[in-house]
């Protein structure tokens, strides 16, 4: 009977990990948290196993526990974690890294002076100063223009909050209310879980609870090496490339090469292009996290994250490539060489298990953050957030349309009405384009069109859509998509077309439109049933021109 | 007279209040069970009153709660409707929310609009946020829009227009035009149904209630003439999800609110007898075959929200309709509810149900899997003759068969994998009650457990155990509480309207121009069902957040006057949220939603007591059987029949209390009481 009652106990830490999830979305100050929901939560094991995770994205599997780990490197010994303690971080090159902006925070617990968990969450918080507004640019060279940097400090120290901190961060941040309520939402939430982690202990002793998260890992590692018995065996290769690294310099190659057994599923990324000047660096500790996204993806898509899980998983790559970068590499956009990454494994693999995974998606975060001064309250504002698109189709449905890349997850837009009030800005259009791909027996997704009308003086835009150069592919005879890019469409009429850009200035009337790509087709487009084209046309998810040549009908 | 009717997806349940009127005292009580009739409703309405012999005649209040709106979504059975947004957004239906809630599935497939791209169409116009007109109303596409919906035989057309829930001003010419060139088909536009901001989710409340509207509308009409033809001389009223009664005709120009009037009414039913039994704070947990409901009343409250989804779960996004239900958790366990082992050798209950066909193992119609309730007949804790209400004999046989897999897959005991069951369809059901309670800062202690449905008198003494609520209540009549609750229920109507404001002195005004606009508002459509403005109750709430935030806290305003100080709401929410979420800002505070609450009192009965004849308790008894209590021992356990249960006997566990709709478990450490309403008090030793 003990094997029920031991994962009773690991749902529960699920649920305590959902409720801490909640508990920082209700209560953060910054919409690419409470909308996007960039960020995670999770409880550990006093080792920094992961045993419970919170995600309302993709991209932070690898950062909760790997965080703990480094967090445990620094402060062992004399200088060890004391009850009270909390430690926020968000250096790229160590665990948890990824870019400034997202920061961690991480609550030790004691039960009766012992160290026996750990509460952790990390997450985007809009605001960390740096050169340009939202703390990301494209022209970053080093990491020193990126904004403030966290290298594990404690922010509390036995339960008393170090002020000297808070002040520092209020007057080097643009919205010091929206940083420091993120800060709180992030202690608050991490408090909830170590409540929650002493409840249990005191229901089921501390032996009980300590075996509960031994048998959570194995199980986690033996549902992992089940679902890779279903994947042939081999080594497969592959490359890819980042266009451009914001300085109209590229391509720069990506190259993957992953071995399957039934026991193990290694990705080698040696070989790729050293690391870059520019922002568009990727640390190692990302490159794991990508990895562990589409591992996931392929193995235990539905299963809650568990660290266990990820033990049949290698990543290799020396230090000091596009995705290994070291300091002082500038990593702010990050986030678009991770989804090319996952993109890389996800297109050597996707022949081989098509009934997991499709053709490729946008591929791109299409992130914009615009910041300037709103018209009505004169107050400074920064949006920010990720772009939805066209996924690809797969062999047996059409591509989705209106979805956030791979790297988003549960991540929501902003609804125009909140937009509108909350910023500068007035949205012309929001919807499906015809910029055509995607041909196939099953179409992929279209891709949208968003429009923003900068209503003030001396706005300012940045923004990074790879893709501009590379179309989204198609799949075993499907066509491939479009490209992802943006325009500025000056109030003269002047059209510009970029892929990045830093701190484009806007001028009021200006329109910035945003586009996302078409996803890639699946099957040969003659394939696909007459009256299915017919019904795209009837729609307008293709038009007649485009079907009579892709589909080479006659109507 | 007072009579209710209620139809479920099994079965339809009647209630019949017999009372002398001028004591106020019920003289009798009359309760039925038909088979719904998906095809028809209304027949299994007339049905249930002829099987009570019923005489319409003599009703003088005629209350009815039915599935046909939630049925018609759920599958797919609505009018073919058609959208018109301002130009540039039609697609804002189908984008939805761009979010992939089973994030690590890349093969994802994301539900589909409820109306196609060709039938969405756009006019030009534009507001700003303020509700200021941009771009005026150009009209000239209509009779376009009007054409391609004829062609294509639309039945209901659906108009959201860019905030339209701050100024409706062109979403009324639009009505108005298209009324004349659309005569036959229903039209209906966002402001009508909610007054709330984004543009997502009030075009999908809005398609949704077109969507709805032909067949809700046709199903009330046919019912109102059969029920007028059979004898019926008073107005029937209506079930709503907020918890509340409305007149037939009012439901007809807004039938989405009966969305989830099911769910809502059982728990009215259990704030109605916690009035009475001087109960306020009180945990409802309502389990079927299928899911299981709970809700929390604080103060002999429930909280209303407008964040409802249907066809949402863990992996699916779910379409939002913006209309006042009660706060309810669901989650997908209840008695039919099948035990499953993973890749990695996990017992799992549930979600999957084995559903009324095959149903669990022990009804011997096929089904191969073991469920919750075969665990219960493993345990000994049903007893052979009253399962299924008498009707059939568990089937051992099945019961063993289908644990056999389970039994080999994890290497134990039958016994073993049926305490396994109970312990995690308790350990779900208990986190579900903790996402209600202790995460939102509620202490289970200060609260009653009220269980209805099949199954909650079955697993309430573990539950009650586990969260060390004060008490647990098993009504009488558990099994139609839901019918009982609504002759309990009052007329109300919820009016909330999105307006975002700062918290400061000179808004004072705003507050009040606001809610004396809502109060208006209700008080015309009070008027046009012909109750007058004196009869009318105003609760006021706010959603309140501090700047910068995006979710809120909702924060009454006892004895809101136009006196009520700024500071007293704001030191309310500053408390509400460290409450909530453990900590309050200095921050500046504002308000993002007017929520009024217009309540029409309605004479009721009270609540029947139960007569006491003098009988023994030892009448009632009528058997033992060993009965394991997992964690507390197997025991030797006395059954009674609760038919013969009377006032204040008094029980010591273990027990077992059986009825035909469900069976009441009372473990070693607990002991019963009945109450004069007839109520089980279990409370523990």
């Amino acid at each position: 009977m003990e094997q029920f009652t031991l994962e009773i106990i690991q749902d529960t830490l699920i649920a305590a990990g959902d409720e801490m999830f909640k508990t920082l979305e209700r209560t953060s100050m910054s919409p690419i948290i409470y909308e996007s929901l960039d960020y995670a939560v999770g409880i550990t094991n006093s080792k920094g196993e992961l045993l419970a995770q919170g995600n309302g994205i993709t991209a932070f599997l690898a950062a909760l526990d790997s965080v703990v780990c480094s967090t445990l490197e620094k402060y062992s010994g004399d200088n060890s974690l004391q009850k009270g303690d909390v430690i926020i971080t968000n250096t790229p090159y160590a665990g948890g890294g990824t870019h400034l902006s997202d920061v961690s925070v991480i609550y030790p617990v004691f039960y009766k002076e012992e160290l026996i968990a750990f509460t952790v969450n990390k997450a985007h918080w809009t605001e960390l100063g740096g050169t340009y507004p939202g703390s990301v640019s494209t022209v970053a060279t080093e990491i020193f223009q990126e904004g403030l940097h966290f290298p594990f400090i404690k922010i509390k120290s036995m339960g008393k909050i170090n002020q000297s901190i808070i002040d520092m961060i209020k007057v080097n941040v643009r919205l010091p209310d929206s940083t420091l309520g993120d800060l709180y939402a992030g202690i608050a939430a991490a408090e909830i879980g170590a409540k929650r982690v002493i409840n249990i202990i005191e229901k089921y002793g501390l032996e009980t609870y300590k075996k509960a998260g031994i048998s959570f890992l194995n199980y986690g590692e033996r549902v992992s090496l089940e679902a890779l018995k279903t994947i042939p065996n081999g080594i497969y290769e592959g490359n890819s490339t980042i266009e451009d690294n914001g300085f109209g310099e590229g391509p720069f190659p990506i190259k993957a090469k992953i071995t399957i057994t039934d026991k193990e599923l290694i990705v080698d990324f040696n070989g790729s292009h050293p690391q870059v000047k520019g922002a568009v660096n990727l640390s190692f500790n990302g490159l794991v996290t990508g990895c562990r996204s589409i591992f996931k993806a392929i193995t235990t898509p539905q299963m809650d994250a568990n660290g266990g899980a990820f033990r049949p998983l290698k990543v290799l790559c020396n230090p000091g490539t596009i995705v290994s970068a070291e300091s002082p590499a500038a990593v702010s956009i990050y986030y678009e060489t991770l989804v090319t990454s996952i993109d890389l494994i996800w297109k050597i693999l996707a022949p081989l298990i098509p009934d997991k995974l499709p053709a490729g998606h946008l591929r791109s975060v299409c992130a914009t953050f615009i910041s300037g001064v709103h018209p009505d309250t004169n107050q400074f504002y920064i949006q920010a957030e990720p772009l939805a698109g066209g996924w690809g189709a797969s062999n047996s449905h059409d591509g989705n349309r209106g979805q956030l890349s791979c790297g988003s997850g549960e991540s929501y837009n902003i609804p125009v009405e909140i937009r509108e009030m909350r910023y500068g800005i007035q949205v012309e259009q929001y919807a499906f384009h015809n910029e055509g791909g995607g041909y196939g027996e099953y179409q992929g997704g279209n891709g949208q069109y968003v429009d923003y009308k900068i209503l003030s003086d001396g706005a300012n835009l940045t923004a990074a859509f790879l893709g501009e150069k590379t179309k989204t592919w198609g799949m075993n005879g499907g066509h491939d998509g479009s490209y992802n890019y943006f325009k500025i469409i000056r109030k003269n009429g002047i059209e510009e077309r970029h892929s990045l850009g830093t701190n484009i200035y806007l001028e009021k009337g200006d329109i910035v439109r945003c586009v996302t790509a078409t996803g890639g087709g699946y099957g040969k487009p003659e394939d696909r049933p007459i009256e299915q084209i017919l019904l795209d046309i009837k729609n307008g998810y293709i038009t007649k021109k485009q079907a009579e040549k892709a589909y080479k009908i006659t109507l | 007279m007072r009579v209710a009717t209620d139809i479920g997806g099994t079965f339809t349940d009647l209630v019949c209040l017999k009372f002398d009127k001028k004591l106020g005292k019920v003289t009798d009580i009359k309760v039925s069970k038909t088979d719904t009739t998906p095809s028809n409703f209304e027949e299994g309405i007339l049905n249930a009153i002829s099987k009570s012999k019923l005489n319409l005649n003599e009703v003088d209040f005629f209350v009815h709660g039915t599935t046909v709106v939630i049925n018609a979504l759920t599958e797919r059975k609505g009018a073919k409707t058609a959208l018109i947004t301002t130009k540039g957004f039609r697609d804002v239906l189908e984008i939805a929310r761009c979010n992939r809630p089973d994030l690590f599935n890349f093969n994802f497939i994301k539900q589909p609009p409820f109306v196609p791209r060709y039938l969405r169409f756009e006019v030009d116009e534009r507001m700003n946020y303020k509700g200021e007109i941009v771009t005026e109303l150009n009209l000239d596409n209509l009779e376009n829009i009007a054409k391609v919906c004829k062609e294509e035989k639309v039945e209901a057309l659906a108009i959201c227009l860019l905030h339209a829930y701050k100024n409706p001003e062109n979403e009324i010419k639009l009505i108005q035009k298209l009324k004349l060139l659309l005569p036959e088909i229903e039209i209906i536009a966002s402001h009508e149904i909610t007054r709330e901001w984004r543009e997502y989710e009030r075009s999908s409340t809005t398609v949704l209630s077109g969507y709805v509207l032909p067949i809700a509308k046709k199903y009330l009409n046919k019912l109102e003439a059969n029920l007028k033809r059979n004898g019926l001389s008073k107005i029937p009223y209506i079930m709503q999800s907020n918890g509340g009664i409305t007149t037939i005709n009012d439901v007809k120009s807004n039938p989405i609110t009966m969305v989830e009037s099911g769910p809502a009414s059982g728990v009215f039913g259990a704030i109605a007898l916690g009035k009475v039994i001087d109960k306020k704070n009180l945990i409802v947990l309502d389990i079927g075959g299928t899911t299981a409901k709970c809700a929390l009343i604080e103060n002999g409250q429930v909280k209303i929200t407008t964040n409802y989804k249907i066809d949402h779960s863990r992996t699916q996004a779910g379409y939002p309709i913006q209309t006042p239900v009660i706060d309810i958790v669901e989650i997908g366990n209840g008695g039919g509810s099948i035990a499953w082992i993973d890749t990695g050798g996990k017992m799992h209950v549930g979600p999957k149900s084995a559903g009324a066909i095959p149903g669990p193992a022990a009804y011997g119609r096929g089904g191969k899997n073991l469920t919750t309730t075969d665990a219960n007949i493993i345990l000994g804790r049903i007893h052979p003759d009253y399962f299924l209400g008498g009707e059939l004999k568990p089937d051992y046989r099945s019961i063993h068969a289908a644990s056999k897999s389970l039994c080999n897959a994890l290497n134990t005991s039958k016994e073993a994998i049926a305490k396994g069951i109970i312990r995690v369809a308790n350990a779900n059901m208990t986190n579900a009650l903790k996402l209600i309670s202790v995460n939102k800062g509620y202490d289970p202690r200060d609260f009653s457990m009220v269980v209805i449905g099949g199954g909650g008198a079955m697993h309430g003494a573990d539950l009650a155990r586990e969260l060390q609520v004060s008490e647990l209540i098993v009504p009488l009549h558990a099994g139609v509480f839901s019918a009982f609750g609504m002759l309990m229920s009052d007329l109300r109507r919820d009016l909330i309207r999105t307006n975002v404001i700062a918290l400061v002195d000179k808004t004072k005004i705003i507050i009040q121009a606001v809610f004396k606009e809502m109060r208006n508002d209700a008080i015309e459509k009070y008027k046009a069902d012909g109750f007058s403005e004196a009869l009318i109750k105003f609760t006021y709430y706010t959603d309140l957040r501090y700047a910068g935030q995006e979710h809120y806290v909702k924060v009454e305003l006892p004895n809101f006057s136009k006196d009520t100080p700024l500071d007293e709401i704001i030191n309310n929410f500053h408390t509400l949220h460290k409450k909530q979420y453990s900590f309050s800002l200095e921050a500046q505070v504002e308000l993002v939603n007017f929520h009024l609450i217009a309540e029409v009192k309605v004479d009721k009965p009270d609540f029947p007591k139960l007569k006491n004849t003098g009988k023994k308790i030892e009448e009632a008894l009528f058997g033992n059987q060993d009965v394991d209590f997992d964690d507390l021992g197997k025991h030797n356990t006395i059954f009674y029949n609760r038919e013969l249960l009377e006032p204040n006997m008094r029980i010591k566990g273990p027990a077992v209390i059986a009825e035909k709709a469900t069976t009441t478990l009372v473990t070693p450490v607990q002991q019963l009481k009945v109450d004069m309403y007839g109520n089980l008090i279990i409370t523990m030793k």
